[in-house]
């Protein structure tokens, strides 16, 4: 069986597991719909009182932080594994058991976990992108919608790929491993609004070393008619690119990691 | 009283066992801090308000020091309610409320000290308007440092009261994330209340989540004029004292039921 | 660097076959007061460590916590590379290829499940076949015979946390077996087990063991799992092996005392016992304890038989866990 095949049977099995829970499910289903409404309503009520950000309007607004939530929250439902399960796996040393199997370790924890609560979160962050392309008025050409899916699925892999720092770091045993969610969850509020919101040295950050500006805020003030960076049309398809560049740089890193525990062990 | 003093020792001594973890707690939360005053200083720059940009960020930063007072964050105790643990908790000779108060007060109190100091004095080294201001004035300070320990004990009978609910409910972690929601919108950590529109602020400000971080914060920051200090103070107190008696009021019931149910 | 294995010429491979094995940790100490730091110690946990297992055995793999038994297990299932020494299974190294490796071997960790707690075991083990690749007809042949083994035929549909401890571990054991490997290793599989579990669980073993020629290796605290189950017993400390033998002549080895309990009719006064024998008292029962190597037993009951009328006598030899204790004691472990 392919790989990509056990990851589909490993989530029906998993979704089914927490269907098990159908009450336990809902409400945390509902209590995530109802804590991204409440960044969607911070959002609305910073529009309400301050109408625009540099030259955003408040649809532009809505249509970042839509593009935003509907990635992150993908990879959130889908990778949980990585996202969520991972560190506890090292510290338990359920990694040991990972690594009995002739499996690849990173198939084995993407195939370990998914959190199908975040549906609510996606659909919030669908709904913002509707409402924000609706206000801004944005025309779905073809190369729109490539690029919109682009950025998404690009948006994915890079996220995926932050999520495994915290992991490495556990597998270091750094004792500091909350500092990864700076790029993480940091990096998702912070990149709700577009990266000119914030001064140069975070601007690096959040282009340079987590890139959520050339994978989402490129391709979205593309779509949107005003480029971010100024940058021509045809570098709005190329930047998204660098998602998948983090993943892949992550990626040898995690495989170091993994050789590092096996050569040192607990 | 020995007991609930020991309560306090306890997690003090838990918190310093996991330095590595505060100060990666830290970082984080600096980070995020920055975050918000910066996006709050591009808005400013575009539409000033009656409110100066000064008084956002020392909001944001106050929030972001005392961010632990604010969740509920003892999974002991939730694990406890769900494994039906508890009724170990009755064999103990205390007041199973006051008990559980000095628990909630504890964590909120040991958690945060640890946290704000180094928070606070990295933001006080920030430039003007990017970092904290120093209080109104002394008064002000005076009065903010009351509001806080006045709101601590008004936001630990709220969660225990919500914990008193939580033991009647079958799913505990959906009820403690939605109880976390509301926390976490109307305490003004996730939008500082002072830019919530002003119609709603009359409302909001007078829900106990207000009570913890927004009251002090405003007084420290001159927002709410000294003379209305008393005032502040007051439904503080009223409020504690109305979530104390009803949270004694359900865990008496509960004990009662964990009683005849067998836990 | 791990040096690779030479191939012997004209001799013929263990099975496994383990020659000078060096292990290091670095571990943390405790922060001391006022130090910044931690101060970093190195724990050498196999020490020059070699042995050798044939296929079909079933060996017993004992020795107190921290002797290096799961560091041995580890790195013979692949999870660990030493830094010392050469190391192969079945011809392979371990740590060269794992993918390779693990598909052959089956391991079991006593306390850590490898099944899903929420869904139907069943579902676990077709999981299972998927990551190992078990073409279909041998995986049903294969489930049918371990599930009639095991006895879990009617527990299949059932979700694990349903199950008691007994029947999870079953279907663990059957879980780590449906790819059937050719080697075993099973980290403490017997632990919290009520008598009958134990005693199913040993049956099955060693129907596994002979039945399939399945080599077996068995970390275990229960000394009778090990004298029920495996001939020959390896005893680990501080990283070294310290016997490898059969578990019979190890008891010997050690099995120097017996405890004559005796109850006499009325109360009489004990006198006159051999020198070496020592008397307690526990109630109106006298325990009097001898070395058979230095008395004869017809010297002791001679004795106690002359004292008074009998009421009651039995003979018993040290149980295996205080011999093992002796052991470990007198091996400074």
């Amino acid at each position: 069986m392919n790989t990509f095949r056990l990851y589909l049977k490993s989530m029906s099995m998993l979704i089914r597991s927490q269907l098990q829970y159908p009450l336990s499910f809902l409400t945390q289903t509902l209590a995530q719909l109802v804590m991204e409404a409440g960044e969607l309503l911070a959002v609305t009520l910073l529009v309400h009182r301050f109408d625009h950000l540099n030259q955003w309007t408040g649809g532009d607004l809505y249509f970042f932080f839509g593009l935003m939530s509907v990635t992150f929250y993908l990879t959130e439902f889908w990778g949980r594994g990585l996202t969520g399960a991972f560190s506890g796996m090292v510290r338990s040393g359920q990694l040991d058991t990972l690594l009995t199997r002739p499996r690849g370790v990173l198939t084995q924890v993407l195939c370990s976990a998914v959190d199908p609560r975040r549906i609510t979160c996606v659909a919030v962050g669908v709904v913002s992108l509707a409402m924000g392309s609706r206000m801004s008025a944005v025309r779905w050409s073809a190369g729109n919608i490539l690029l919109l899916a682009e950025s998404i699925f690009c948006g994915f892999w890079m996220v995926l790929g932050l999520f495994m720092i915290e992991g490495v770091l556990c597998i270091y045993s750094v004792k500091s491993v909350e500092m990864a969610n700076t790029l993480t969850y940091g990096g998702r509020s912070a990149c709700q609004y577009p990266v000119d919101a914030y001064p140069r040295p975070l601007r690096a950050v959040f282009t340079v070393i987590a890139p959520f500006a050339l994978v989402m805020h490129v391709p979205a003030s593309q779509i949107l008619g005003k480029p971010v960076f100024g940058w021509p049309g045809w570098a709005a398809y190329l930047a998204p690119l660098a998602g998948l560049v983090v993943f892949g740089v992550m990626y040898t890193v995690f495989a170091r990691a993994i050789r590092f525990y096996r050569s040192t062990g607990s | 009283m020995r007991a609930y003093y020991s309560i306090f020792r306890m997690r003090r001594r838990m918190e310093t066992q996991y330095r590595g973890a505060v100060l990666g707690g830290i970082i984080c939360q600096v980070f995020f801090g920055l975050i918000l005053v910066a996006v709050y200083r591009a808005m400013y720059a575009g539409r000033p308000q009656s409110m100066p940009i000064e008084h956002v960020a020392s909001y944001v930063w106050l929030q972001q020091a005392f961010f632990r007072m604010l969740l509920s964050n003892d999974p002991d105790l939730l694990d406890k309610i769900r494994t039906g643990g508890i009724a170990y908790d009755l064999c103990r000779p205390v007041h199973l409320y006051g008990y559980y108060y000095a628990r909630i007060l504890a964590q909120k109190l040991m958690g945060s000290l640890l946290r704000a100091v180094p928070m606070l004095a990295f933001a006080l080294l920030l430039p003007r308007g990017w970092g904290l201001s120093l209080p109104a004035g002394a008064p002000a300070l005076l009065c903010a440092l009351a509001a806080l320990a006045l709101g601590l004990l008004c936001m630990s009978a709220l969660e225990n009261l919500t914990m008193g609910f939580t033991m009647r409910t079958l799913d505990h972690r959906g009820m403690q994330a939605m109880m976390n929601l509301l926390t976490i919108t109307f305490s003004g950590n996730l939008l500082p209340l002072t830019l919530f529109p002003d119609s709603w602020q009359r409302v909001i400000t007078l829900l106990p989540y207000a009570q913890l971080l927004d009251a002090p914060i405003r007084l420290y920051t001159g927002d709410s004029a000294l003379s209305l200090a008393p005032g502040i103070l007051l439904l503080q107190a009223v409020w504690t004292v109305v979530l104390v008696l009803a949270g004694c009021l359900l865990w008496r019931v509960n004990q009662r039921r964990l009683i005849i149910q067998g836990g | 660097m791990a040096v690779q294995p030479q191939k012997r010429q004209g001799f013929a491979l263990s099975y496994i076959e383990v020659r000078g094995v060096n292990k290091f940790f670095t571990v943390r100490k405790k922060r001391s007061r006022g130090a910044l730091f931690r101060e970093k110690e190195t724990v050498h946990a196999l020490k020059d460590l070699s042995l050798d297992i044939e296929q079909g055995e079933l060996v017993g793999y004992i020795g107190p916590n921290g002797a290096g038994k799961s560091t041995t297990v580890k790195i013979l299932s692949g999870i660990l590379t030493p830094e010392e020494g050469t190391v192969t299974v079945g011809g392979r190294v371990p740590w060269i290829s794992r993918k390779n490796h693990v598909r052959r071997i089956g391991v079991v960790f006593g306390q850590r499940s490898q099944l899903w707690w929420d869904v139907p075991i069943q579902d676990s083990f077709s999981l299972l076949r998927d990551i190992y690749r078990v073409p279909d007809g041998a995986y049903q042949k294969r489930l049918g015979e371990l599930t009639e083994a095991l006895q879990l035929g009617d527990l299949l549909r059932t979700p694990l946390r349903l199950c008691s401890l007994g029947q999870r571990m079953r279907a663990e054991l059957c879980g780590s077996l449906l790819h059937s490997p050719e080697l075993l290793f099973l980290d403490e599989p017997t632990i919290g087990l009520d008598a009958v579990s134990k005693l199913a669980l040993r049956d099955f073993l060693r129907w596994e063991n002979g039945q399939r020629g399945t080599t077996i290796l068995l970390t275990t605290h229960d000394m009778e799992d090990i004298t029920a189950l495996s001939s020959r017993v390896m005893v680990l400390g501080h990283g070294r092996l310290l016997y490898d033998g059969a578990m019979r002549d190890l008891l010997a080895r050690y099995d120097t005392q017996r405890t004559a309990a005796v109850r006499y009719e009325a109360p009489v006064e004990l006198s006159g016992l051999p020198a070496g024998c020592q008397v307690a008292r526990q109630g109106e029962t006298f325990l009097v304890t001898y070395s058979p190597q230095a008395v004869a037993a017809g010297e002791v009951l001679e004795r106690l038989r002359l004292a008074g009328p009998i009421a009651e006598l039995t003979i018993q030899p040290q149980s295996v866990d205080h011999l093992i204790a002796r052991m470990y004691r007198e091996m400074e472990l």
